[in-house]
């Protein structure tokens, strides 16, 4: 077939989908009236899509990154960078993701990629862990949020990049395969043909580029469905009532700060604000469990998460992640 | 030549997210779900979809064998390309890719009202916001008297100057001139600060309401009795009485999601009349009085009147330039 008829029918497509989506847009207020729902569904629809559409810019950037990664990082570049020393694994892998700024939707499909590509299952959790909690803006927006306060922000760093070392270490001892999920979409039939010839940029580009939709398509109903969670929680269960379940204990309020983290499962450059609401309800060591939790996995995440690795390893790195966090934050209270 | 319509019901996704964030930002609707700071953030998502709809295209028509030409990797490949037939779980997974474009096509937006208030803690964590005061405060200098800062509230930063024209002239409740940056420098906030302090009726406008919001909290005995002029929503506590209610506000650093509620615990003789969720311009006195064992920063209502929820329902906080 002549290229010059395939892009002729590309060019009907794109006008075809067009009418399409224009005629849905048309007929939503037709529908609207149609339909009568409670105040509170509107207000967990406004919530879920206002997770979405502030996730939906990083998860795209991720995505592209991820397909980046895919085309241009070969298992080779990998076995060069990564230290062979499972410290040293660890320790580089915590230090990258701290320089990377990312936030935790970003991260997933990032780490799926590096992971595939041969990356050690203990230093993508260190990159997964500290990508999103260690970045500038993280610290600056901690920093405002608790009046200008630079203790908050700087413990939530430091104990945050130890805690993330500790885990992934441990990690490193359970586990020596990549834990990722064998996915049920193999494409039918072993009838890859490859060329793997060399191509020219602009094709490696645009290869690049629907990876990235995969990918996207991939990841996107998971992140959907982790939105919709954390709006539910949002919009039923009141925070208040949760923290009258900790009291003045240190251990019960953190127990308490770190579940409001994971199902309120708000991004990590925001949720200081929220943090420093309850500043003076709990002690210090329940707001640092807040801020070190949260952004190292919740209820969205492990959502994300769930696309991307075992459901066991899923589950059992929320344990780990979950016991380490808590037990760390009260042995170092007494700093507090 | 053939047609992969599970690329093209892909590529058509695509394009609807691309029209989805496009009518938030025409309608103005955007305002209401994220902080109008990540504006231009969430057009680059729209740019990024858009060239990925447009790479998407090129895969919609094919030859037969066609699928697996793009894929220049080698044993690595665990997710859909798109290409095997439909079976039950894609269309569940699809339905869910959908149900965001669906629920947001078609549900209006809505303004968080006071039952989302309550469940973001509600009183307590207006309480929480007292509980800062003195002890912990910022060391606030204010220098009294000093002529050359008191009200000029013209000086303060507004170059975004873009904004103005969506205000209509006739708003005595202008929109945020600072709305899209939020940004002032530590100079400037000091002199907001002793500006209020100064003033003999504090005016909680949009702009300043958050920043004003936590000087009165952390210093209630420098503005007690001082006159307050403010706009919120009403909402109660079970255990309020009757001339009690809360005049709110939720302020929002990203999205919705992280709202936080700000707000002053008023008290008034018609307080009973007001149903929640009432938007209410009122001015009072601040006064100091105890709920629950701490005291708070309390209005006592002098006049008010219902007024149309504003245009701009959610505050956003101003970040003081550190550097």
């Amino acid at each position: 077939m002549s290229h010059r008829y395939r892009s002729t029918f590309i060019d009907f497509t794109a006008i075809l989908l067009l009418g399409v989506a224009f005629l849905l847009i048309t007929s939503s207020e037709l529908i609207q009236s149609m339909i009568d729902l409670p105040a509170s569904i509107y207000n967990m629809n406004t919530i879920f899509l206002s997770i979405l559409i502030e996730a939906i810019p990083f998860v795209l950037i991720g995505v592209v990154i991820a397909g980046l990664i895919q085309i241009f990082i070969t298992e080779e570049h990998i076995k060069r960078w990564i230290p062979k020393n499972r410290f040293m694994a660890v320790t580089m892998s915590c230090v990258v993701g701290a320089c990377f700024p990312a936030c935790e939707c970003g991260i997933v499909p990032i780490v799926r990629r590096l992971l595939r590509k041969g990356v050690p299952i203990y230093a993508g959790i260190g990159f997964l862990l500290t990508g999103p909690l260690i970045n500038p803006i993280v610290i600056l927006s901690t920093y405002m949020a608790f009046g200008n306060n630079l203790n908050i922000a700087i413990s939530r760093m430091v104990l945050g990049f130890i805690i993330a070392m500790i885990i992934a270490l441990l990690i490193s001892f359970f586990y020596n395969t990549s834990q990722l999920k064998t996915d049920q979409f193999v494409p039918s039939g072993s009838d890859h043909i490859h060329n793997s010839g060399s191509k020219g940029f602009s094709k490696k580009i645009f290869n690049v580029l629907t990876h990235s939709v995969d990918e996207f398509f991939d990841m996107g109903k998971y992140l959907i469905v982790g939105c919709l969670f954390a709006a539910f929680v949002q919009t039923y269960v009141s925070s208040g009532a949760l923290v009258a379940i900790g009291g003045d204990k240190i251990a019960s309020s953190t127990a308490v700060m770190m579940g409001l983290a994971y199902l309120l499962s708000l991004c990590s450059e925001a949720d200081a604000f929220i943090a420093a609401s309850f500043k003076n309800l709990f002690p210090t060591t329940a707001i640092l469990g807040f801020l070190i939790y949260g952004p190292m996995i919740d209820l969205k995440n492990t959502m994300m998460m769930l696309s991307v690795f075992k459901t066991k390893f899923v589950f059992i790195f929320l344990f780990i992640v979950t016991t380490i966090v808590f037990s760390f934050l009260l042995l170092v209270q007494g700093l507090y | 030549m053939k047609f992969y319509y599970q690329q093209a019901f892909r590529a058509a996704i695509l394009l609807l997210f691309v029209i989805f964030i496009l009518k938030l930002h025409f309608t103005g609707d955007l305002l209401k779900f994220i902080n109008p700071k990540y504006e231009l953030l969430s057009l680059f998502g729209a740019a990024i979809f858009l060239i990925l709809f447009f790479v998407q295209l090129q895969r919609v028509w094919g030859h037969a064998h066609h699928e697996h030409e793009n894929c220049q990797d080698h044993d690595d490949h665990h997710h859909d390309h798109g290409y095997t037939a439909f079976n039950f779980k894609k269309v569940i997974s699809y339905s869910i890719i959908l149900l965001p474009l669906f629920t947001g096509f078609v549900f209006p937006p809505s303004t968080l009202d006071a039952s989302i208030a309550l469940k973001k803690g509600g009183m307590l964590a207006i309480t929480n916001n007292a509980m800062s005061s003195e002890e912990e405060g910022l060391p606030l200098e204010v220098i009294e008297d000093d002529p050359t800062i008191i009200g000029d509230e013209s000086s303060l930063p507004d170059n975004e100057s873009a904004m103005t024209e969506e205000v209509p002239p006739t708003n005595d409740n202008p929109e945020d001139p600072n709305l899209y940056s939020n940004t002032i420098s530590q100079e400037e906030y000091t002199k907001i600060e002793n500006e209020m302090y100064n003033t003999e009726t504090i005016e909680m406008t949009e702009s300043l309401y958050s920043t004003y919001y936590e000087m009165i909290n952390i210093n209630m005995h420098k503005v007690e009795g001082k006159k307050i002029k403010l706009k919120g929503f009403v909402f109660r506590e079970d255990d309020f009485s009757a001339n009690q209610l809360v005049i709110g506000r939720f302020v929002i650093t990203h999205c919705v999601a992280d709202a936080g509620i700000l707000g002053f615990l008023s008290e008034f003789e018609d307080a009973t009349a007001l149903t929640e969720d009432t938007w209410i311009e009122a001015t009072g006195t601040i006064i100091i009085k105890d709920y629950n064992g701490t005291p708070l920063p309390v209005i006592e209502i002098t006049e008010w009147e219902e007024v149309e929820e504003s245009d701009q329902p959610y505050l956003y906080p101003l970040t003081v330039e550190i550097m």
